[in-house]
């Protein structure tokens, strides 16, 4: 009983921070807002008694991904009013594609397989079980190829975004080391007849 | 699940695994490589990247069995059709790096260049083999990640970021629309496993249709977005424009092989029950693309672009290989892109050559009066256009008429027609480039920079798709056997 009300307070807040987010006008408001949501979702994983992930989602996400954001965000110059130009032309078309999204996922809620008695009841685990041994026993056995992918991605990603950014300017003054290591007294110094 | 015993058995077959081992090695070798050599010798990272690419050719056909074999607990599969299509990727990566030796002499941090393409070979090379949606969605990732960056690898050159920008904000709207798509059908079966996604679909009832549905329309929609299907085209032509050539061609095949491989084996292991709904699909996407493709073709200026709609164009052909949903279908894909790999890399081959000293030589207007400077790469660029055409007695005719005949066979005439006639609208806009190439009078000076593998990645490639075109029967042999491992 009481998890159902906690079940309904998590997921009915995040389904409104998720609007917040779409919907908040001031840019900040709607990190504000995603933060909230992840918070909720994590609420969610703690009924799940899936507590390493959603502590994960908090530090993670919230300490990290979000300053992240927040950083870019505040560094950005955001014309809302230049945004907002073609909303009208776009609405037509964005409007269709989200009532049929919304007629579909209606529909495949309602058709049974999401209230069938096995897929709501969440089994909870004993107090023996550890949430992060499993976690990491599966990860590092059965799901190791994933995980070793995954550490390729992220190398890719790091070797992506300094490829993108970092370029010699040829106008930009540099320190030549060996030159400043190799100066004698004679090259610097200038006795002078008073 | 949960109760994993310790230690764990040492994955078995892991020899299989070692194609994909050579190139992860290799592309981070050539990253740290490219650290300690001077500016004249960083042409060597190109060529250890050749050399990668045919060691991996070579294990690749040494570690493929008659029997498909799986390791990773079942998370990665070598058979014929993984080999196959494999061979076809290292083939596109390695046409790739040649067309950039000269095109890429003068950026900076070229290593890492062709570290990315590796890394984006070796992400295509997990997703043909992957058995799940995890390995899949990995490779993709792998892939499209490495692509992103490759295309808006000059960074100075404005169109080359914003490319890089539009594909790299749509592809991720598509990985969301992919994931989605799974976590539908994790849902309705609890599997991420092809085979037993396919096993519970075909024992579920209809509680759960609606939800599978759902779910594998986001997948279709996911991976037609990176395999350029319409109605989500709408990234290619700023892509393929803006991307540095070399690239270009290299993701108008590479990703596309990829995408198609894991396509059909998604749709052969885990949907099969699901093949009316699923055609149904695809018969729109396939319609759509031919027109766009070869409609919108027409209008461009810009060869590179008239390119990207060609591709789209090409890309509806393929996808009535896989409404046929039969053998004959599967296995005209794979001649399809076979053939497709030599057209496209022998065209952008010549584009690239056409640029000199600050022209880009990408206009139409560029080729007028070709035939009379270089006559050799002139008839080498008709045949290309004849091929991609599809005219009779070149590769291109046998790849269209093996979709073709597939599509009409499984009982779809009028799609048959369709595409037919579309092929006919679009030839028009490839004879267009031989009318400037032969019957123009020259506009520009031509002076075009002679590489002797570039001038060999041409006559290789012209002389493949006449001798396909002529005597097509030993590649549709090998690509029926490439089948092995899917059906």
């Amino acid at each position: 009983m009481l998890e159902t009300v906690f079940f309904y307070l998590f997921g009915g807040l995040a389904v409104l921070a998720g609007m917040g987010v779409v919907l908040a006008h001031n840019t900040m408001h709607s990190v504000m807002f995603l933060i909230f949501c992840f918070f909720n979702a994590a609420g969610l994983f703690f009924l799940l008694d899936a507590e390493f992930i959603g502590i994960i989602l908090i530090l993670i996400y919230v300490g990290a991904v979000m300053v992240l954001f927040m950083f870019v965000i505040m560094m950005l110059d955001v014309n809302r009013a230049k945004l907002r130009e073609g909303f009208l032309q776009y609405l037509p078309m964005g409007g269709i594609i989200a009532v049929i999204l919304l007629v579909e996922l209606i529909a495949s809620a309602s058709s049974g397989v999401f209230v069938s008695d096995e897929m709501v009841q969440a089994v909870h685990l004993g107090q023996e079980v550890n949430n992060t041994v499993e976690i990491g026993k599966e990860l590092y056995t059965k799901y190791l190829l994933g995980f070793e992918v995954a550490a390729i991605i992220l190398l890719v990603a790091l070797v992506g975004a300094i490829v993108l950014t970092l370029r010699e300017r040829k106008d930009a003054k540099y320190q030549n080391i060996s030159a400043q290591v190799n100066t004698r007294k004679e090259d610097r110094l200038r006795k002078v007849k008073m | 699940m949960a109760n994993v015993t310790f230690p764990f058995p040492f994955p078995a077959n892991m020899e299989i695994l070692l194609p994909e081992i050579i190139i992860a090695v290799m592309a981070m070798v050539i990253l740290l490589f490219d650290l300690f050599v001077s500016k004249e010798k960083k042409q060597i990272s190109a060529w250890l990247a050749i050399a990668t690419c045919i060691a991996a050719a070579i294990t690749t056909v040494n570690v493929t069995g008659s029997e498909s074999m799986m390791t990773f607990y079942g998370f990665f599969v070598q058979d014929y059709f993984a080999a196959f299509t494999k061979l076809l990727m290292l083939a596109a990566t390695v046409f790739g790096i040649i067309l950039s030796l000269d095109y890429m002499k003068e950026e900076t941090n070229i290593g890492e260049y062709y570290a990315l393409m590796l890394f984006a070979l070796l992400g295509m090379m997990l997703m043909v083999s992957a058995t799940n949606f995890i390995t899949m969605y990995l490779g993709v990732e792998l892939m499209a990640l490495s692509v992103y960056v490759l295309v808006g690898y000059q960074r100075d050159v404005l169109r080359s970021s914003e490319a890089a920008l539009k594909y790299f904000i749509l592809g991720s709207l598509s990985s969301g629309m992919l994931l989605y798509g799974i976590s539908f059908l994790y849902g309705t079966t609890g599997n991420f496993d092809f085979n037993l996604i396919g096993e519970a679909l075909a024992n579920s009832g209809d509680s759960a249709r609606t939800a599978t549905l759902v779910g594998m329309l986001f997948v279709l929609a996911g991976m037609a977005f990176k395999v350029s299907v319409a109605p989500f085209h709408m990234w290619t032509p700023d892509a393929y424009e803006g991307a540095p050539t070399p690239v270009t061609a290299f993701m108008s095949v590479g990703p596309k092989v990829a995408g198609f491989a894991i396509l059909m084996r998604i749709l052969v292991d885990a949907m099969p029950a699901l093949e009316h709904d699923y055609v149904t699909v695809l018969l729109w996407m396939a319609v759509l693309s031919l027109a766009v493709g070869n409609i919108a073709a027409i209008a461009q200026r810009n060869i590179k672009r008239m390119m990207a709609y060609s591709t789209i164009g090409h890309v509806g052909f393929v996808l009535l290989g896989l409404i046929a949903a039969s053998p004959e279908g599967y296995a005209a894909i794979l001649i399809y892109m076979t053939i497709y790999l030599f057209m496209t890399m022998g065209t952008f081959a010549i584009i690239i050559l056409m640029r000199r000293d600050g022209i880009q030589g990408e206009l139409l207007d560029d080729f007028a009066g070709m035939s009379k400077v270089r006559p050799g790469y002139a008839l080498a660029m008709g045949l290309m256009m004849f091929s991609l055409a599809g005219i009779p007695f070149l590769g291109g005719f046998w790849a269209k008429f093996a979709v073709i005949a597939a599509v009409i066979d499984a009982g779809h005439l009028y799609l048959g027609l369709a595409a037919i006639m579309f092929s006919a609208i679009g030839a028009f806009y490839y004879i267009r480039v031989v009318k400037y190439i032969y019957f123009d009078e020259e506009r520009v000076a031509f002076n075009f920079s002679d590489n002797v593998l570039m001038k060999a990645t041409v006559a290789l490639t012209s002389i493949i798709i006449v001798v396909i075109g002529v005597y097509p029967d030993p590649v549709m042999d090998v690509c029926r056997m490439a089948l092995a491992g899917l059906v």
